[in-house]
């Protein structure tokens, strides 16, 4: 016995906070009694509310402990599931005071558990849909099963109970291999042993001061007895996994497990609840032996049938032709490439029980304590299911498919064979794995090919791709609420005019206009033509242009009011509307002008000059052309407010003097100008956003109108010109406050580094007061 | 014929090569706009494109913008774009590994060039103690795991549109590489919301200290660089590496000595082959500065490009003319401890 030791760095006992959690004695104590004391009054509370009323029962039992609980715990610290399990608890003082028989050798078989779990929980659960929904149930099996804990407790010493009867005995004992702790003995201190403290403390019978030779835990359940008899057991921090990147015996039936679970969770889930609520459903082959069998109403049961004949056929057969190429026997090959399996079912269901964790069981956990202790509690949801977050649980089954590949290599490094046989052993070998692949993908093509059935909202996971769709219409809708209590205000219309616009404010709802396609397919854009009653301009006499960027005229699709285009360059495309009618002897030329400009991101097009040329065109007799300034050297030039705009109009390709040029901002601002003898006419975007500054948008978009109108003897002329407008640059980057603290850090780090070189320069003196 | 290349490359004074290499690669990478060269948004090096006349991006950029995607997108189909922007860095990445920061990356080449200033104005360089080394040297993981993550949580909603690009907010490059072509608009803070405003904040300060740090350091901001954390997780699929022969090694220290980079386990480590490093830029001073025959070799698959031999150290220290030795033997950084 070692009272002290030094321990080692990744030691979790020499942990502050996790070193007390695992080591204290006392606090463990606690910890049991009180989850035993949960655990008896859950029963209790089942027996005495069996309606679906109760759901304290099913809060403790579905809600905390089985999956989330033991998923989470599984694959990171280890088995402490088992370690603050009531039965093995209370079990230890029943052997204590129990008759301490060995156990006959028929019972001593961990197959004894796995059956119970497969067939008797699994099993019952797909053929016997909501079975252990009811709390009464729930509460019955777990009586059922603690009586026959004790029992076996009573008369059987060594804990048999939990080694071979005990359902996820063996399943606990297998999925350990992942995690990221193990307990073990400085060897250092052992070799001097000789009263094994450790050995006779457990009640196990097992010997921690064989575990690091042996490179594994046998049945520990953590329950920390030998760590409280000598100071000498460590609960160390280990790479996940570790344990299975070197030599260990592993036995068969944890392989067992790791097949079986595999066929019952993950696979059987995917058939079940997965493939079942597609479309198809009535044509996969559990469906229609269920039907052969006239069982319709136990299908579940036959795709668990056959997700077990499936996963087993593909693992057995797999490594079958695994051991036969790698020339080893097969019952080798079985448990040492097997034991790779490990992470497909942990990894799969930890995602789906977060998952559910976030989307349901947390509201259900915390009403169903409340419940439990009498008062009532109302909560919402963490999140709601299609949320954007949740789509990464979905990875986590990949992970797990990514990680038994690389465990089936390292495994495969430890057998010897040629490199050839091991490349092919390696893909044989995979098979169950390459299977599950199959199968995600297979599940996907089916829901995406043929859909889901229409029934209910008992959606799959599958349901999260609709939701981009409902949440940019959410986020439209919420736009269009801008834009439409801004309408209300001041509309952005003249007598009389039409013109283009980029959003469809006919249909009060704000689009993009042409939504990012396939790759390969050139994009469109969408535009819609407007008139001041809002409506269509229903106009026979309506003619349409449009111009790319090199200035050739291009088709112009339209469906009522709104018009398509290709955008394949990046650069200006000019659409003109033109509409001639005549009223009361007056005559109107109407034109709706709109110049767009196209920056795609992912183009290699580079802005020149050429970009900016002046389109002149004989299609229109009236136009108004934005002389491009200087500054516009890209393919996403904005109009910034202050920026000078400078038009040019033309009446037949000529200048166009003394016409009027009516400029109108979305904020009402209004202004009247007039052509000079060039045409030209040029005005300074004014600022009109003036929020708070933590308030303050850069890109708050704002429209702005131009409507330029000449009369002559015989004819009105009205063209529009639409554009947007941003706040300015200077209205939020300061190059002061910049400079400044650009100086300060200069004069402080250098002030810094002087001070550092001048006392480094000065020989070190020690102070002396003798 | 092959021996006498292997004697000419062994021989070659690298300080030329080198300072050549990166002169005309900074006109390329900084200047190239002009002549309209385009390398595309994959490249693992500090081109940034904030400079209007650089002719490529840095990788950074695109990995920031796709992983801002909203989760749904990134996981549905648009993942695939970001693993083939993904292959389009590592492609360019495995022709020169790190040599990309030594060689090519503008940013490193400034501040080569700030070392080279300092040593004509005579004052002497700092460096860090091994336990500050050790330290520091884990913040551009914090910087990658800002430019992985912070992209992420603006996809799952958790982070709003101003986070977006934020380690280029914050990273010095963006302030100064637009100024080699006279550009200083992003010399600004960002006041258009509070996040923008500390991230920008922060970029004006770390530019800052990078400009009086890398004076007095060399290869000041190489130490922190997201880039160089990147580089390093995948170094080993590139076809050029960095070796050692520990057993001819006699620790001498002098690759140390002339490391700009400060790495020990140059001089130090004489078990690992591959003695690549997550600071390393590749430079191969090391290399140039051995005096053992082969200890130091810079492989491209298996063929020794380069490897350090007693006859190109002698020839590249002048040993056979004691008068000029000490010219040489200062310019590589010695005198200056």
């Amino acid at each position: 016995m070692v009272h002290f030791v030094k321990r080692d760095k990744n030691d979790i006992f020499s942990k502050p906070v996790l070193g007390f959690l695992f080591k204290n004695s006392r606090f463990l104590l606690l910890l049991r009694v009180t989850v035993a004391i949960l655990f008896f009054y859950a029963l209790y509370f089942g027996f005495a509310h069996p309606t679906r009323e109760n759901i304290f029962t099913t809060a403790v039992f579905w809600g905390v402990f089985w999956a989330l609980f033991m998923v989470v715990t599984l694959p990171t610290f280890g088995r402490i599931f088992c370690s603050i399990c009531p039965h093995g608890f209370l079990g230890k003082y029943i052997t204590r005071f129990g008759l301490k028989k060995t156990m006959p050798k028929y019972l001593q078989n961990r197959y004894i558990g796995i059956g119970i779990l497969v067939v008797g929980w699994w099993g019952v659960y797909y053929t016997f849909d909501g079975f252990f929904k009811s709390p009464l149930n729930t509460a019955a099996m777990f009586s059922g099963l603690t009586i026959l804990a004790f029992i076996v407790y009573y008369f059987y010493k060594d804990m048999s109970y939990c080694k071979f009867i005990c359902p996820i005995g063996t399943l606990t004992r297998a999925y350990d291999k992942l995690s990221f702790t193990k307990l073990e003995t400085y060897s250092q201190s052992c070799k001097e042993c000789r009263t094994f403290e450790c050995a006779s403390a457990c009640q196990y019978n097992l010997k921690p001061f064989t575990f690091a030779k042996k490179n594994q835990t046998d049945d520990c359940t953590l329950c920390m007895d030998c760590a409280s008899s000598c100071e000498a057991v460590a609960f160390k921090f280990t790479k996940p996994a570790q344990q299975l990147s070197s030599k260990l015996k592993i036995l068969n039936a944890e392989v067992w497990t790791y097949i079986l679970i595999f066929a019952s969770i993950p696979v059987s889930m995917g058939f079940a609840h997965g493939l079942n609520r597609s479309k198809i459903a009535d044509e996969f082959i559990w469906n229609k032996t269920a039907e052969f069998f006239d069982l319709g109403h136990y299908a579940g049961g036959f795709a668990f049938l056959y997700a077990i004949i499936f996963s087993v056929f593909f693992a057995t057969f797999g490594i079958y032709l695994a051991s036969k190429i790698l020339k080893k026997d097969y019952d080798s090959t079985f448990t040492n490439l097997g034991v790779a399996l490990v992470p497909l079912f942990i990894f799969a269901s930890l995602g789906h029980t977060l998952e559910t964790f976030f989307t349901k069981e947390y509201k259900m956990i915390i009403e169903g304590f409340a419940q439990g202790l009498g008062f009532l509690v109302h909560v919402e949801n963490i999140a709601q299911r299609g949320d954007g977050w949740l789509v990464y649980f979905e990875l986590f089954k990949w992970i797990g498919i990514v990680w038994a590949f690389m465990l089936l290599y390292k495994r495969m490094q430890l057998i010897e064979a040629t490199k050839l046989r091991k490349v092919f052993g390696y893909f044989f070998a995979s098979s169950v794995i390459l299977f599950y692949i199959a199968l995600n993908i297979y599940t996907g093509y089916v829901f995406s090919k043929y859909g889901a059935k229409e029934r209910g909202e008992h959606g799959s996971s599958r349901d999260v791709s609709h939701s981009p769709v409902s949440e940019s219409a959410l986020q439209d809708s919420k736009r269009v609420k801008k834009n439409s209590t801004y309408e209300a205000k001041k509309p952005i219309i003249d007598e009389e005019q039409i013109y283009f616009s980029l959003t469809n404010t006919s249909l009060k709802m704000h689009s993009h206009g042409g939504r990012p396609e396939a790759k390969g397919t050139i994009p469109t854009k969408k535009v819609w033509l407007l008139a001041d009653t809002k409506n269509s301009p229903h106009d026979e006499n309506l003619t349409t242009y449009a111009f790319d960027t090199m200035h050739t005229l291009i088709d112009l699709k339209s469906q009522n009011n709104a018009y398509t285009f290709e955008i394949p360059k990046n650069g200006y495309y000019t659409l003109f509307a033109v509409s001639q009618n005549s009223k009361d002897g007056n005559n109107f030329y109407k034109v709706a002008k709109l110049e767009y400009l196209h920056g795609n991101h992912g183009s290699k097009d580079i802005y020149t000059e050429d970009i900016k040329k002046q389109l002149s065109q004989n299609k229109t007799k009236i136009d108004l052309i934005r002389i491009k300034s200087k500054d516009e050297d890209s393919f996403f030039y904005t109009n910034q407010m202050g920026n000078t705009l400078t038009f040019q109009a033309f009446l037949d390709n000529k200048p166009l003097q003394n016409a009027t040029v009516n400029i109108e901002l979305q904020s009402a601002w209004i202004k009247k100008l007039q052509t000079d003898e060039n045409g030209t006419v040029a005005f300074t975007i004014v600022r009109d956003y003036f929020p708070s500054w933590n308030e303050f948008d850069k890109r708050y978009k704002q429209n702005m109108l131009l409507t330029l109108k000449y009369s002559d003897d015989t004819t009105n002329y009205i063209l529009t010109y639409p554009a947007t407008y941003y706040p300015n640059n200077n209205d939020y980057e300061s190059y002061g406050y910049a400079l400044m603290l650009m100086t300060l850090t200069l004069v402080v780090a250098g002030i810094v580094v002087y001070r550092y070189r001048k006392n480094r320069l000065k020989p070190f003196k020690e102070e002396s007061y003798a | 014929m092959l021996k006498k290349i292997h004697t000419i490359l062994n021989n070659m004074n690298l300080q030329k090569v080198r300072f050549t290499v990166q002169l005309l690669s900074f006109v390329l990478f900084v200047y190239g706009g002009y002549f309209a060269i385009d390398f595309g948004s994959k490249l693992p090096i500090f081109a940034c494109p904030y400079n209007k006349e650089a002719v490529g991006a840095c990788y950074l950029i695109p990995l920031q913008h796709q992983l801002s995607m909203p989760a749904q997108v990134l996981l549905g189909g648009a993942g695939i774009g970001v693993i083939v922007g993904f292959l389009g860095f590592l492609f360019w990445f495995i022709f020169l590994n790190k040599a990309w920061c030594g060689y090519v990356c503008p940013f490193g080449t400034f501040q080569d060039w700030l070392t080279m200033l300092r040593k004509k104005m005579r004052v002497r360089f700092s460096i860090y103690t091994q336990n500050q080394f050790e330290d520091l040297s884990k913040i551009k993981y914090l910087f990658l795991i800002i430019v992985l993550f912070i992209p992420l949580l603006m996809g799952i909603g958790v982070l709003g549109s101003e986070w977006s690009a934020s380690f280029c907010q914050m990273c010095p490059a963006r302030v100064v590489s637009p100024m080699f072509s006279g550009d200083f608009s992003q010399w600004i803070i960002d006041f258009s919301s509070i996040t923008a405003m500390i991230l920008t904040a922060l970029g004006m300060i770390f530019a800052g200290l990078f400009l009086l740090g890398s004076f007095v350091k060399k290869r000041f901001f190489c130490f922190f660089c997201p880039m160089s954390a990147l580089h390093f997780i995948f170094s080993n699929l590139s076809m050029v590496q960095l070796k050692k022969d520990g057993s001819k090694c006699t620790k001498c220290g002098d690759c140390y000595a002339v490391c700009d980079m400060q790495i020990k386990d140059i001089a130090d480590d004489v078990t690992s082959i591959n003695i690549l490093r997550d600071d390393c830029i590749m430079c191969l001073k090391c290399i140039a500065a051995c005096p053992e025959e082969d200890a130091l070799h810079f492989d491209i698959f298996k063929f020794r490009a380069f490897s350090s031999t007693k006859e190109g150290f002698e020839k590249r220290m002048n040993i056979e003319k004691p008068k000029q030795a000490e010219v040489k033997f200062s310019q590589k950084g010695h005198s200056d401890d």
